[in-house]
């Protein structure tokens, strides 16, 4: 028992040193001043704490300020948009596949499926040609349909998931009552299915947070670049010190890392029931 | 419930049409584009394009880097697979019974999985950095190395080890959250006999827990397959223009989007996709077993 109790005490600190530690790391980096980020050995803990990095990058005119302040608004608006896109419909479809009885449904949710299964590559470069052929290369509007284009199966899964495991009861009281479905839907499914719109939400969210080569593809200058896809350009420079580097990755994960540990639950769940097929 | 309606009842398909667009314009289509394509003649800058049968795949074969990329993701895959898959169970494990503090420790173990690829990168360049990163520092302060070492981009495999491992960081937390699932899924009772016929710890790990976590580990392992086959973020960010390390994503994007070689570029898109379905059914097959209680 005690051996057992060791074991799982290691395993928990080790998860938790290696989960949190290269976090700490950048933001401890951000803090310090070029000249004691090349300290031997590295300082620890910032010597002497200093905003300087987080001014230098968000305050003033220079290009650099420039493209952090705008790739950061175009991040929002992408992210912001490609998840409210993708629930608003997920929800519909999955209530459709849910509760009502059609032809072809088996046959559209096997489709829906399939797509889950297809790596990035499938779709990458034929899609980088349908977006230039309606001109939506290097526009909001192509980056936001490709990301829900991209998240909307997954979504439609988490949701369809957890609609079929809801009792019908209320839904069939209602329809007793003579509420039409859609108002079913508005006023009984919907708000049942919060946690589950909340877990869609939020991996969606995340997921569009990350997204990285579609987005370096399609976007081709700054007015639609994300901030990952200007991290990487001005890494690419080598001119930017490290300093102002982490700073960036700072800013960059916060977002993240803020969601990650208010709603871990529901992410948990949603990876759960998105995966387990 | 099913809500029965009367013959053409337009409303079900009302509300799936946005999602069926979608997946027909946006990926049904571009996979079909990807398959055709591949067997074609597809240089933005020389047009025309024709058809040329196998071509792609022959140059595909015959172009050294693209070769090279296949070997360096093998390496990729095994790293990452293997260590993210122990380490998940692992963790997992040492998760399995409730303890004070546990829901903060599974936020924190989200958090990684949580960040984007290029931001891991960014965190990951601060331990591996030749100039100041804090494991040079470390391994200097111990006296286990006198000079400050170059991690990554001269050896080929210290390379490909220091850029499995950012990526290893960001997806075991998916595996230890299905290992957990179906752990905590394993009835109580079952372990309750095993203790009175003298099976504990290690040997209850060895025969109860490992055999009925088998389905959780193989989705885990589909999973882990895919990310790491698809590697192209952290090797992007950690070793940018080199060489050393290159894998089969990037390789593809470098073909299609700086040699402007469309019909390259699908070719190698098509074998990626058909890689990755093959391996995870593969996958599947030899592991999934579904488990009755």
């Amino acid at each position: 028992m005690q051996t057992k109790k060791h074991f799982r005490n290691f395993g928990v600190a080790f998860l938790f040193f290696w989960s949190i530690l290269p976090v700490y790391w950048v933001i401890n980096t951000s803090f310090q001043t070029d000249a004691q980020i090349s300290d031997v050995p590295s300082n620890l803990v910032p010597p002497t704490p200093t905003l300087n990095n987080y001014r230098a990058l968000l305050i003033g005119d220079g290009e650099l300020q420039h493209l952090i302040r705008r790739s950061t608004l175009n991040i929002f608006i992408e992210c912001i948009s490609a998840t409210a896109i993708t629930v608003g419909l997920a929800s519909l479809a999955a209530y459709a596949f849910a509760r009502m009885q059609f032809k072809g449904r088996k046959f559209f949710l096997f489709i829906v499926i399939m797509t889950m299964a297809f790596p990035t590559y499938t779709t990458l470069i034929p899609m980088y040609r349908i977006m230039a052929m309606l001109h939506l290369v290097n526009t909001f509007l192509g980056i936001i349909l490709c990301y829900v284009s991209g998240f909307l199966p997954l979504a439609t899964w988490i949701l369809f998931s957890y609609m079929q495991s809801l009792p019908s009861a209320v839904e069939e009281a209602g329809a007793v009552d003579g509420a039409s479905r859609m108002q079913i839907f508005r006023m009984i499914v919907l708000p049942l299915t919060i946690p589950a719109l909340a877990s869609t939400a939020v991996i969606t969210f995340l997921f569009a947070w990350a997204q990285f080569i579609f987005p370096l593809v399609l976007a081709s200058d700054e007015s639609t670049q994300p901030l990952t896809v200007i991290i990487a350009a001005i890494q690419g420079r080598h001119v930017v010190p490290y300093s102002l580097l982490s700073t960036a990755g700072v800013l960059a994960l916060s977002v993240p890392a803020v969601i990650a540990l208010l709603a871990n639950r529901f992410i948990v769940s949603g990876l759960i029931s998105g995966s387990v097929k | 419930m099913f809500v029965k309606e009367k013959k053409g009842d337009l409303l079900p398909y009302a509300l799936i049409l946005p999602l069926i667009l979608f997946v027909i314009f946006l990926a049904l289509t571009p996979a079909a584009f990807t398959i055709v394509s591949a067997f074609f003649r597809v240089q933005l800058l020389n047009p025309p394009t024709t058809f040329s049968g196998l071509e792609n795949f022959k140059d595909i074969i015959a172009n050294r880097e693209v070769m090279s990329s296949l070997a360096n993701t093998f390496y990729y895959i095994i790293i990452g697979v293997t260590l993210s898959t122990i380490l998940g169970i692992f963790f997992a494990t040492s998760l399995h019974r409730k303890f004070r503090g546990r829901s903060i420790v599974i936020a924190v173990l989200i958090l990684p999985w949580a960040l984007p690829g290029v931001v891991s990168g960014i965190l990951w360049t601060g331990i591996w950095d030749a100039n100041h990163g804090v494991l040079n520092s470390i391994l200097k302060s111990l006296n286990i190395i006198s000079e400050y070492q170059v991690f990554l981009g001269q050896n080929k495999f210290m390379t490909i080890f220091a850029i499995e491992l950012v990526q290893v960081w960001q997806i075991t937390p998916l595996t230890t959250i299905l290992v957990l699932a179906v752990l905590q899924n394993i009835p109580d009772e079952i372990y309750e006999a095993a203790r009175i016929d003298g099976s504990t710890g290690a040997k209850a790990f060895r025969y109860i827990s490992l055999p009925l976590i088998r389905p959780g580990v193989a989705i885990a392992v589909v999973q882990s397959v895919i990310a790491t086959l698809n590697i192209f973020d952290q090797p992007y960010i950690l070793n940018g223009a080199a060489n050393t390390g290159n894998s089969l994503a990037m390789q593809t994007y470098a073909v299609s989007f700086q040699n402007l070689n469309f019909g390259q570029g699908y070719a190698l898109s098509l074998l990626i996709t058909l890689f990755t379905l093959f391996v995870s059914i593969i996958v599947a097959k030899f592991i999934y077993k579904k488990i009755e209680y």
